[in-house]
Parts: structure tokens; C-alpha cells; sequence
């Protein structure tokens, strides 16, 4: 019965904790502090050290959670990025991952060697395990701040986070079976990690496509649609560790394919994987508090804080401008970047294996980890929503977050089911338009459900459902998402007709009888754009091309994608534009950073 | 100059019943046919080739697709107004229901201009854009159209 009475009081005492995980939650959001920071915290209060007086010590029980934790929101992470997103940031993102994470652990390497008093192998080691950015807590940080970055930035540091974890893995492994089992050649080392890699991508690849497959082919009851993809995603991990291929790869890159798939059930899958998500960090982050012996710190900090701030200000920031140096980043995104390095679960994950196979100096590597997760997320997580504002990355909050319902209709995939609520700003209820791919099937007013013949005029307070194909249901929130004050603040100031990058000056000047260079016929618009004002155009500037203007409307690293025709004014001279000089375009940038704020505050 | 020196009353369409960007230049360019004496296929060529150096939808519901129609005498305008709106990618998202055809003469270059600018100035304006919405019949519309022209003048000066 005693035996009975442990395994109670283990249940008990697990979920007590994880209850007050949650709950910590709360204390973090209301002080603005990162979540995860909670969890961990709560951990060490728990643990040994802490008030709670738990003892804890079971690496092996940690590594194994810690594994499935990690592996489902890597999956989760690969599920909520589309492939759009991650092909234009492909390039950076996988020298990023790969040679990033090794710059950065050989930059960090002499400063353990110096600092910590460790031979060059072993500080090696520590450099690979403080080397990868952490997708959980990246992801989580950008989503819970309700951070807009510009999207080839944010693209890139998900991308990034999410695929450095394998990378940094291996390299982590390679160097302790460097240190177990004496030395290996670099090309074996190399080698084995490019199998490990391919090894990966095919079980990753196979394993998403099984799981839309099984998803779609087979009729599993409503509620177990997101179990069998959970538990799916574990399998593949399993698969890709038990095979010796990445096993973490694998995991993203079925996450990957089953978000970008059309599957049965999607949006409970992603509800679902959410919150598994979210259970995930919690539980890691608990146990890897729990794990770490507060009391030992101490002795180690001084030198712990030095390794962790010269990651932070040296080791990152090298290898991300070096790293993108081939790539059109500004500075200030590549700073941000480098600031967004941040460091988590897989960090203190990768340092307890060093204490899982029993290496010496083990609990070096253990205590700096922790120190150097800890430092990372306190001030680097504190910050990320100010370093994105004062280095201009963010794009301006654009209203309410939308009140979406996504409803799968089982027997076909090409529909479902959006509803919405209305309120009394709806662009529907003043416009009346329904894009022609879209039906309006339903009306909930007064909690009665109607037809949409019975229902008649839709009026405020009503939720409408409509058909429309899965993939163009975010469109529909500029039709049915309450907007406040929907106002262009000046109307045709963009121009009046809207002109793609790729067309050219020659076809402009065709359609209009513009008069223009022959040199300049066969320019594209934003080769113009570049031409006349250099790489740094930015969205309203204007240039002039014969009798009209071009606005350049969409700019994407200060290459205008796509530009407004501004027509010659009724009857009124056509303004001669200036361009805009070197100083004055230094000006506009000393000025960026004050506007943005003026124009927060005024909202 | 009022807008209905480019207008005639009988190019006005008062409920085109169409369902995609094709559908409506199609029609459109059968009723403009009828004034112009050019062929329905090479209007709506000439409207096409403009349409793909991108979206001539300017916002809030309107479009104007335009173009060079060679051998026609003068600027020849068309008004449509949309049963039910369609999507022509326009930068706002908003589907459009009201569109304002404009064929120019070769060589007209400052005129079409001109005459361009007027049109999207004239519809950026809600509430004549409302009133176009709200007139009942061919007649009502080009009411609208004809009384634009003073209130136009006025702005602009």
C-alpha cells in the first residue's frame, strides 16, 4: 500500500506543480516578463534548493521528457510556418543554422577556455551548447508580445530557431562522443553529421506525409484527429533517433508538411498541439528547474555571467552579421537579429546530457547552461518588444486580433466553415460584400440559428458563417473583422492604379505616351526605383517619370516590390519632385525612431 | 469640361450580372462595340493588355480599366455598374461593383491622361460613389454623372 500512497503523492505533487506553473503565468504577463522565466522559476522553488525541498536528480527521466517535449513543439513549430514564409528566407536561414551555430561556438570557445579553465575540446562543448536559439522560446516571445516584425525578419528567426536545434544537437553529441571516446577527425565528424541530416529530412518527410495520408484516408472518430497527429510526431522522432538520424529534424520537418497540407481537422489539430505545446514548455521548464541545484551556483556565476553576456554582445552578433553578410539585411535588422538570439529549453537540455553519459566537469557545463538560459531570457526576453521598435523592425499593431471561427466539414476538403461575429464597426454591415468565392450559409442572432434566407438583412450582434475554402479564410477578415475606424488617411496620396515591380518603363510609357529614355525602356519599376533614389526607398517615395508619378507603395528592404501611378493632377502642372539627397535621406532615418513612437502614442 | 462629354447616355450599364474580371470586360466590351464601331474583340484586348500590367482597381469598390484604341475619334468613356461585386485584386481587398471604362484615341497622351485622372478623382469621392450606387435606373446614373461636373470644377480650382 505504501507503494500505492508514492504514486499518489506523485501525481498529486506533479500536478500541483504544474498548476502553479500555469498560474505563474498570470505573475509573468502582469510584470511583462517572458513565461518561460515563470515556469522555470517555479521549478527551482520546487527543487532541492528551493522552499520546496524537493530532491530530484533523475537526469535520465529529465533527457526523456525533455525529448518529447521538445520534439512536439518543434513539430508545432513546423506546423504554424508556411512554406511561402520560409522559401524567401530559405538561403539565410540554413547558413544561419548551420555555419551560424558553429561560428558562434567557436567564438564562444577561447572565453570558456579563459574563463572556466577547461581544455579546448571541452570548451568546444560549451560553445555547442549554448550555440542554438531556441524556438520555443522565440515563437512563444514574438506571439504572447503580439510582436508584428517585418516578415523576412520573423521569418527568419523562426526558420532559424526552429532548424539551429538539430544542428546544434548533433554538434553537441559529436563533441561528448568526441570526449568519451578520444578524438575524431573533423571529416568524420562531418560526415556523420551530413547523414545524420539527410537521414533526418527523408524520416521527417515520410513521416509528415504518412500522417496527412493516415489523416485524410482514414476515418478516425472526431476527438482523435489530434492524437493520432500528436502522437504521430513522436513516432517520427522516435523513428529518426532510433535509425541515429536527426531526430529533431525530422519532427520540424513533418510538422512542416502537415501545416501545409490540406488535412482533415486542421484547425483542432492546431488547437490542439497548442496546448500540448504549452504543456510541453511547462513541464520542461519545471523540470530543468527542478534539476538545476541553485545552491552550486554560486561559485560558478562570475565566470557563468561573462560567458553569457559575451554570447549575448560578441559570439551572436558575429556570426549573425557574418552569416548574413551575402544577404540585403540592414543593420538594424541584422542587430535584432543578433539580439533575438535567444536562448532556452534546448540550451539546458543539450548541457544535461554532458551529466546524462556521465562526462567529467559535467556540472560546469550543466550550471553555465542554466546561467546563460536564465541571463538570455531575462534580459534579451525583457526587451525583444523594445529592441523591435527602437530598431524600427516592428510594423504598427493592425487592429483587433480577429475573431475567427474555423469550422471542418468532414466528407471533403475544400470547404469549410468561417464564422464571425459582427459588431457595430463591421465593414459588412456597411458594404454588404461577400467576395464571390464565399457563401453565406447561417446566421446566429439571439442565439436562434437561422438560414441565411430566414435571417434576411444581417444586423449587428449577429454571427454569420460562411463557406469558403480553407486557405482563403484569413481573406475574409477584411470582409467581416470589426474595424474601428477603417481610414486611408489620404486617399490616391498611393497613386492611382497599382503596378507590380516586374513591369517595365517601356510598357508604362506604351500605355500612356510617356515620354522616356530608350536607356530606360527596358528597366523594371523597381530597378528604377533603385536607380533613381538607391537601395534604401521606403513606402511613399515618389519619383517622377514623364507626366506621371510613381509611388512606391510596397518596400522590402528599400526595393520597392510594387508601386502606385500617381496620374498628372486635373488640369495643374505636373510637381516636379525632388530626389531625395544622401543628407536628407540620413535625416529621414536619425528620424525614423522618434515618428514611430509619436505616432504610437497618438493611437 | 463635364464628365458626360465622355459619357453618352447610352453608355451606361446599369446592372451588369457577371461573375469575374473576363466576364465584365467581355460584356463591357460588346456594349462599347456598339458605339465605337471597333470590334468586341479588339476592345477587350486592348483592355486585357492593360489589365496585365496590373490591377486597375483604385480602392473602395471601383475600377477603371483603360486603354489606346486606335482609330476611334475621341475619348470614349463607359460607366458599369455591378449586379454583384467581383474581386479585381485591388489594393484594399475590397471586391469592385462600380467600373468606369476609358478608351482613348492613339496619340491622345495628355488627354487620356487628363481625362484618367479626372474619372478617379471624381469616384474617390464616397459619397458620389454612393449616389452612383443608390441611383435606381440608366437614367438616375447618368443624372448623377452629368450633375458630377460643376461640384468637380469646384474642388479642383
Amino acid at each position: 500500500m505504501a507503494a500505492l500512497d508514492t504514486v499518489s503523492l506523485t501525481i498529486l505533487l506533479g500536478s500541483a506543480l504544474i498548476l502553479a506553473g500555469v498560474l505563474s503565468s498570470l505573475v509573468a504577463l502582469r510584470f511583462g516578463a517572458p513565461l518561460l522565466l515563470g515556469f522555470l522559476a517555479v521549478g527551482m522553488l520546487a527543487g532541492e534548493s528551493g522552499p520546496g525541498g524537493i530532491k530530484f536528480d533523475d537526469v535520465r527521466m529529465t533527457y526523456l521528457v525533455g525529448s518529447i517535449a521538445l520534439a512536439l513543439i518543434l513539430f508545432d513549430g513546423g506546423l504554424h510556418t508556411r512554406y511561402a514564409t520560409i522559401r524567401s528566407v530559405l538561403a539565410p536561414t540554413v547558413i544561419l543554422a548551420t555555419v551560424g551555430v558553429v561560428i558562434t561556438a567557436a567564438v564562444m570557445a577561447p572565453m570558456a577556455h579563459y574563463l572556466l579553465k577547461l581544455d579546448w575540446t571541452e570548451s568546444m562543448l560549451v560553445g555547442a551548447v549554448v550555440a542554438s536559439t531556441d524556438a520555443a522560446a522565440v515563437f512563444l516571445l514574438i506571439h504572447s508580445r503580439g510582436l508584428r516584425l517585418r516578415p523576412r525578419v520573423g521569418a527568419t528567426l523562426e526558420a532559424e530557431s526552429g532548424t539551429n536545434d538539430p544542428f546544434a544537437i548533433f554538434l553537441t553529441i559529436a563533441i561528448v562522443e568526441m570526449l568519451l571516446t578520444g578524438h575524431q577527425s573533423i571529416p568524420a565528424i562531418a560526415t556523420s553529421l551530413l547523414i545524420k541530416a539527410a537521414g533526418g529530412a527523408l524520416v521527417g518527410y515520410a513521416g509528415g506525409k504518412a500522417i496527412v495520408f493516415g489523416l485524410n484516408r482514414f476515418g478516425l472518430a472526431q476527438g482523435l484527429h489530434a492524437v493520432f497527429v500528436a502522437i504521430g510526431a513522436v513516432i517520427v522522432f522516435g523513428l529518426g533517433e532510433a535509425i541515429h538520424a536527426s531526430g529533431f529534424l525530422a519532427v520540424y520537418l513533418a510538422g512542416l508538411i502537415v501545416g501545409n497540407n490540406p488535412a482533415r481537422a486542421h484547425s483542432t489539430i492546431v488547437t490542439f498541439l497548442d496546448a500540448a505545446t504549452w504543456l510541453a514548455q511547462i513541464i520542461m521548464f519545471m523540470l530543468l528547474g527542478l534539476l538545476a541545484w541553485p545552491g552550486n551556483l554560486p561559485s560558478i556565476m562570475l565566470p557563468a555571467l561573462g560567458i553569457a553576456f559575451g554570447l549575448m554582445l560578441v559570439a551572436r552578433p558575429v556570426a549573425v552579421f557574418l552569416c548574413l553578410a551575402p544577404f540585403r539585411f540592414s543593420w538594424r535588422e541584422k542587430v535584432f537579429v543578433s539580439w533575438v538570439g535567444l536562448r532556452g529549453a534546448v540550451g539546458i537540455f543539450l548541457a544535461s546530457i554532458p551529466l546524462l553519459v556521465k562526462l567529467p566537469n559535467a556540472q560546469i557545463y550543466f550550471d553555465v547552461g542554466f546561467v546563460v538560459v536564465l541571463v538570455s531570457l531575462l534580459i534579451q526576453g525583457w526587451s525583444i518588444a523594445v529592441a523591435a521598435r527602437v530598431l524600427h523592425v516592428a510594423l504598427p499593431r493592425s487592429g483587433a486580433s480577429p475573431r475567427r471561427v474555423e469550422l471542418d466539414l468532414p466528407g471533403q476538403l475544400t470547404q469549410e466553415l468561417v464564422g464571425y461575429a459582427l459588431g457595430a464597426h463591421n465593414p459588412y454591415l456597411h458594404r454588404r460584400i461577400i467576395p464571390s468565392w464565399a457563401k453565406l450559409m447561417m446566421v446566429v442572432r439571439k442565439q436562434k440559428v437561422l438560414t441565411a434566407e430566414e435571417a434576411g438583412i444581417v444586423r449587428e450582434g449577429d454571427h454569420v458563417y460562411l463557406l469558403a475554402p480553407p486557405e482563403r479564410a484569413p481573406a475574409l477578415d477584411r470582409f467581416f473583422v470589426d474595424t474601428p475606424t477603417w481610414a486611408e488617411p489620404d486617399p490616391g496620396a498611393l497613386g492611382d492604379f497599382i503596378l507590380p515591380g516586374i513591369t517595365t518603363i517601356g510598357e508604362l510609357a506604351e500605355a500612356y505616351d510617356l515620354v522616356v529614355a530608350a536607356a530606360d525602356r527596358s528597366v523594371t519599376v523597381s530597378d528604377y526605383f533603385a536607380r533613381r533614389i538607391g537601395n534604401s526607398a521606403r513606402k511613399s517615395d515618389v519619383i517622377s517619370l514623364g507626366a506621371v508619378s510613381l509611388v512606391a507603395l510596397h518596400v522590402v528592404d528599400g526595393r520597392v516590390m510594387s508601386a502606385g501611378l500617381r496620374l498628372a493632377e486635373p488640369d495643374a502642372p505636373v510637381p516636379l519632385l525632388p530626389k531625395a539627397t544622401p543628407a536628407k535621406r540620413f535625416w529621414r532615418r536619425v528620424m525614423a525612431v522618434p515618428k514611430l513612437r509619436k505616432r504610437k502614442s497618438k493611437t | 469640361m463635364p464628365i458626360t462629354d465622355l459619357v453618352a447616355p447610352q453608355a451606361v450599364i446599369p446592372a451588369l450580372k457577371v461573375n469575374n474580371k473576363k466576364q465584365a470586360l467581355q460584356e463591357i466590351a460588346a456594349k462599347a462595340s456598339e458605339s465605337t464601331g471597333r470590334s468586341e474583340r479588339e476592345i477587350f484586348d486592348v483592355l486585357m493588355q492593360r489589365e496585365k500590367l496590373g490591377s486597375t482597381a483604385i480602392g473602395n469598390g471601383i475600377a477603371i480599366p483603360h486603354g489606346k484604341l486606335p482609330k476611334i475619334e475621341k475619348i470614349f468613356g463607359l460607366f458599369a455598374r455591378l449586379d454583384r461585386p467581383i474581386d479585381l485584386e485591388a489594393l484594399d481587398g475590397q471586391p469592385v461593383d462600380l467600373i468606369f471604362v476609358l478608351l482613348a484615341p492613339e496619340q491622345a497622351g495628355a488627354d487620356h491622361l487628363k481625362a484618367l485622372a479626372r474619372i478617379a478623382r471624381m469616384l474617390r469621392d464616397t459619397d458620389f460613389a454612393n449616389k452612383l450606387r443608390d441611383a435606381r435606373d440608366a437614367e438616375a446614373i447618368y443624372a448623377v454623372l452629368a450633375m458630377s461636373a460643376p461640384t468637380e470644377i469646384k474642388n479642383a480650382s
